[in-house]
C-alpha cells in the first residue's frame, strides 16, 4: 500500500534573502537599493542563461515591493498593464505589440518614476527586438546574472532541502550534481520529487532513492 | 492655468499607474487647490489623508516642482468636497482635450530640459543636423520646414528634437510646443476616432507653434493616421509653424508611407545623423560623466568608447555600469576597474562580431561568395566589398591589421590600410556608399 501525501509542502516564495548570491553580490546590492528607492537608476536589465536565477530575482523584488504596500507587477513574456514597479521576464518572447507597450513603459518610467526590471537570455545588443527598445534596455543598468558553481549549487540544494524539512546527506547532493541536469531549477524539482518519494516510503534520503526518482523522471 | 495642468498631470499619472480601485479610493476623492505655491489637498477622512501623505505626496510634490516657479508648500486637511467649490470645479471638470490627449498634454509640459543644444556633443557624424536644428530653433517656421532628421537608433535624434523645443520654449515661453512620439500620435488619432472628437484633435494640433514628432516610421502602414498627419503637416506649414520630424531612414525609403507624405517630408531640409566615430564617443562619454557627477579620465572614456560602439544609449549604459561598480567596490574609476565592470558585456559583444561574421554579412549584402572575398580577384565588384569588410573588421574587431590581412586571403597589412583609406574617401564623396557602409556597420553591431 502506498502512503498518500497531503499537499502541505511549504510554499517556496522567491525572495532576495533566499537567493544564493554566488558571484552576484553587486547585483543583489543594486536590487536592494532599487527596492529602497536609493539606486538612482530606474531601469535595470538582467541577462543570463536559463536557470541562472533571473526570474527568482524579478519575482523577489516585486514580491517584496508588494509586501511593502507598493503597486508592483511581474509578468513573463508579456508586459503588465498596472503598477509603479514592473518586472518583465523573458523579454525575447514579447510580440510586436508587446514590444511597443514595453517601449512606452520604459519611456514612462524614465520620465515619471517607478522601477522597471527586464530580464532576457542575452545582453541587450544581442536581443532580437525593435532597435529602439533594444537600445533602451542597454541604457539603464545592465547586469549579467551569473549561474552558480557546483559548491554554490550544493549550498542552494541543502538550503532548499532544509526549508522542506528534508535531511540531505552530502553524498546525495554530490550524486545529484554529478548526474542531474546542470540548471538549478531542474535540480530543485528533482529534490522536491526525492522529498515526496522519501515521505511516501517513510525512508531517509539516500543515493538509491535518488536514483529511483531520477529514473522515474527520465521515463 | 498651472492649477488645472498640475492636478490633471497628477490624476493622469496615478490613473495610469495605480489599480482602478486604489485610484478611485484614494486619489479621486481628493480636492486640490492651488494659490501661488501653496497646494491644499483635502481628503474625505484622516485615513485617506495619512495614506496620501505617505505614498503619493512625493510624486505630487515632484510634479508640482515642474509646474511651479518655487518649491511647493503643502497644506493637507480633512474635509468635505462641497466645502471647496473652486477646487471641486478643478477636479471634476477636467477639460476634454486633456482627457482626450493626456499624453500630448503631458509631453507638452514635459520637454526634458536636460536635452539642450549645450548638452549635445557634436562631431562629424551629426554636425549638419546640429547646425540645421539650431537654425530652425532660432527662426522657427521660416527656413527649413519641415526639418527631417534621420538616422539609426540611439544616435541622438530625440535629443536634437527636444533641444529645438527647449530652445524655442526658452526664447518664447508662450509658444505652444508639442513633442510627441509617433506611436502616441497614432493612439491620439485612434482615441479621437473612437470618441468622435476629431474636431478637438485637429484643433489641438493645428493650434501648435511647434510640432516635434519622433520616429515617424511608426505611422507606416496606418493610412488613417497618415491622412490626419498629412492634413496637420499641411496646415502647420501653411501657417508658417515649424514641424520637426525624426525617422530611422531617408523619407523615400520608408515603406508603407503614402508618396504624398514622403514628398512633403522632403519639402524642407533632410539631414542625417550617422553613428559617432571614436573621438565623438569619447567626447560624449566625458560629457555624460560630468553631467552625472562622476567624472572619468580620458583614458577610461577612450577604453569604454573603443569597446562599446553600437549606439549612444549603450555607451551611456556602460558608463553607468562602471560608475555603479566603482561605488559598490568603493574604488576609483580606472581602466582596470572599467575592464572588470564591463567584463561580461564585452565578452558578450566579442562573441557576436567575428571576422567570419563580417565576411558573411558583407558577402550576403553584395551577393557575392565569401570565397570571392578571400580570393585574389581584383575586379571592382569583388574588391570594393572586400575593402568594406576589411574596414569593418578594423572597426569592429580587436584584431591587428596583419591579422585582418591574413584573414582576407593572406594579404599584407598595408593592403588593409589602403582599403580603409579608400573606404573613408568614398564615404565622404559618395552618399549611397556611405549609407550602405552605415547599414552594414549597424547590422553587425546589433
Amino acid at each position: 500500500m502506498t502512503q498518500l501525501l497531503l499537499d502541505i509542502a511549504p510554499d517556496w516564495i522567491p525572495a532576495l534573502d533566499n537567493f544564493v548570491t554566488g558571484r552576484n553580490v553587486e547585483l543583489l546590492s543594486a536590487l536592494r537599493h532599487a527596492l529602497a528607492g536609493t539606486a538612482g537608476e530606474r531601469c535595470f536589465y538582467l541577462w543570463g542563461e536559463t536557470g541562472c536565477g533571473k526570474s527568482h530575482l524579478l519575482q523577489a523584488v516585486m514580491g517584496q515591493a508588494r509586501t511593502a504596500g507598493q503597486p508592483a507587477s511581474y509578468a513573463s513574456g508579456s508586459v503588465p498593464d498596472k503598477g509603479l514597479l514592473i518586472a518583465v521576464d523573458d523579454v525575447e518572447a514579447l510580440d510586436a505589440a508587446m514590444q511597443i507597450t514595453l517601449f512606452e513603459l520604459y519611456n514612462r518610467v524614465r520620465e515619471n518614476g517607478g522601477l522597471l526590471l527586464v530580464a532576457g537570455k542575452v545582453a541587450p545588443s544581442g536581443l532580437n527586438l525593435r532597435g529602439d527598445l533594444r537600445t533602451r534596455l542597454g541604457w539603464g543598468l545592465v547586469y549579467q546574472v551569473h549561474g552558480l558553481d557546483d559548491a554554490e549549487k550544493a549550498q542552494a540544494l541543502e538550503r532548499h532541502a532544509l526549508a522542506r524539512g528534508l535531511a540531505l546527506p552530502p553524498e546525495v547532493t554530490q550524486y545529484l550534481l554529478r548526474h542531474g541536469r546542470r540548471d538549478l531549477p531542474a535540480l530543485l524539482v528533482t529534490l522536491d520529487a526525492l522529498d515526496a518519494h522519501c515521505l511516501r516510503l517513510k525512508r531517509v534520503a539516500s543515493v538509491p532513492l535518488l536514483k529511483e526518482v531520477m529514473l522515474r523522471r527520465a521515463d | 492655468m498651472p492649477n488645472e495642468f498640475l492636478w490633471d498631470s497628477c490624476l493622469h499619472f496615478f490613473k495610469d499607474n495605480l489599480p482602478p480601485q486604489q485610484f478611485n479610493s484614494w486619489i479621486k476623492p481628493l480636492v486640490f487647490e492651488l494659490k501661488g505655491n501653496q497646494i491644499t489637498l483635502t481628503a474625505p477622512n484622516s485615513f485617506t489623508l495619512k495614506l496620501v501623505q505617505e505614498r503619493f505626496l512625493p510624486e505630487i510634490c515632484k510634479r508640482a516642482e515642474d509646474f511651479l516657479s518655487g518649491p511647493p508648500q503643502f497644506d493637507l486637511r480633512v474635509g468635505k468636497k462641497s466645502l471647496a467649490p473652486t477646487a471641486k470645479k478643478t477636479t471634476s471638470s477636467t477639460p476634454d482635450v486633456a482627457i482626450l490627449f493626456p499624453k500630448v498634454q503631458k509631453s507638452q509640459n514635459k520637454l526634458n530640459p536636460l536635452l539642450s543644444f549645450d548638452s549635445f556633443v557634436t562631431g562629424k557624424a551629426n554636425q549638419l543636423a546640429h547646425s540645421a536644428a539650431i537654425q530652425v530653433a532660432e527662426a522657427p517656421g521660416t527656413i527649413y520646414n519641415p526639418l527631417f532628421i534621420y538616422g539609426g537608433v540611439g544616435l541622438g535624434k530625440t535629443h536634437l528634437l527636444q533641444a529645438i523645443g527647449n530652445h524655442i520654449k526658452h526664447e518664447n515661453s508662450h509658444a505652444k510646443i508639442c513633442y510627441v512620439h509617433a506611436t502616441n500620435y497614432v493612439s491620439d488619432v485612434v482615441r479621437a476616432f473612437q470618441t468622435k472628437k476629431f474636431d478637438e484633435f485637429k484643433q489641438f494640433y493645428n493650434s501648435l507653434d511647434l510640432l516635434l514628432i519622433d520616429d515617424i516610421q511608426f505611422i507606416a502602414d496606418k493610412p488613417g493616421t497618415q491622412q490626419e498627419f498629412f492634413y496637420t503637416l499641411n496646415s502647420l506649414i501653411d501657417s508658417h509653424k515649424q514641424v520637426v520630424i525624426t525617422c530611422d531612414t531617408f523619407p523615400k525609403e520608408i515603406s508603407g508611407m503614402t508618396p504624398r507624405l514622403t514628398s512633403r517630408f522632403s519639402w524642407g531640409l533632410t539631414v542625417a545623423i550617422e553613428p559617432p566615430g571614436l573621438e565623438m564617443r569619447v567626447a560624449i562619454l566625458l560629457q555624460k560623466a560630468v553631467l552625472s557627477n562622476s567624472p572619468v579620465s580620458e583614458d577610461v572614456a577612450f577604453f569604454i568608447a573603443k569597446h562599446v560602439r553600437s549606439n549612444i544609449r549603450e555607451l551611456e549604459g556602460a558608463l553607468k555600469r562602471v560608475d555603479a561598480y566603482s561605488r559598490f567596490h568603493k574604488r576609483l574609476i580606472t581602466i582596470d576597474l572599467a575592464k572588470e565592470a564591463l567584463k561580461d558585456l564585452l565578452a558578450s559583444q566579442n562573441k557576436q562580431v567575428s571576422i567570419e561574421n563580417i565576411q558573411k554579412t558583407v558577402a550576403d549584402f553584395y551577393r557575392i561568395k565569401i570565397s570571392d572575398l578571400l580570393s585574389k580577384k581584383r575586379t571592382r565588384i569583388i574588391a570594393r566589398p572586400r575593402q568594406i569588410a576589411m574596414c569593418l573588421a578594423r572597426e569592429l574587431t580587436p584584431l591587428s591589421l596583419p591579422e585582418i590581412g591574413i584573414a582576407f586571403g593572406d594579404r599584407d597589412h598595408t593592403t588593409v590600410m589602403y582599403a580603409c583609406k579608400i573606404v573613408e574617401n568614398l564615404r565622404n564623396s559618395d552618399t549611397a556608399f556611405n549609407t550602405d557602409f552605415n547599414l552594414l556597420n549597424q547590422t553587425l553591431r546589433n
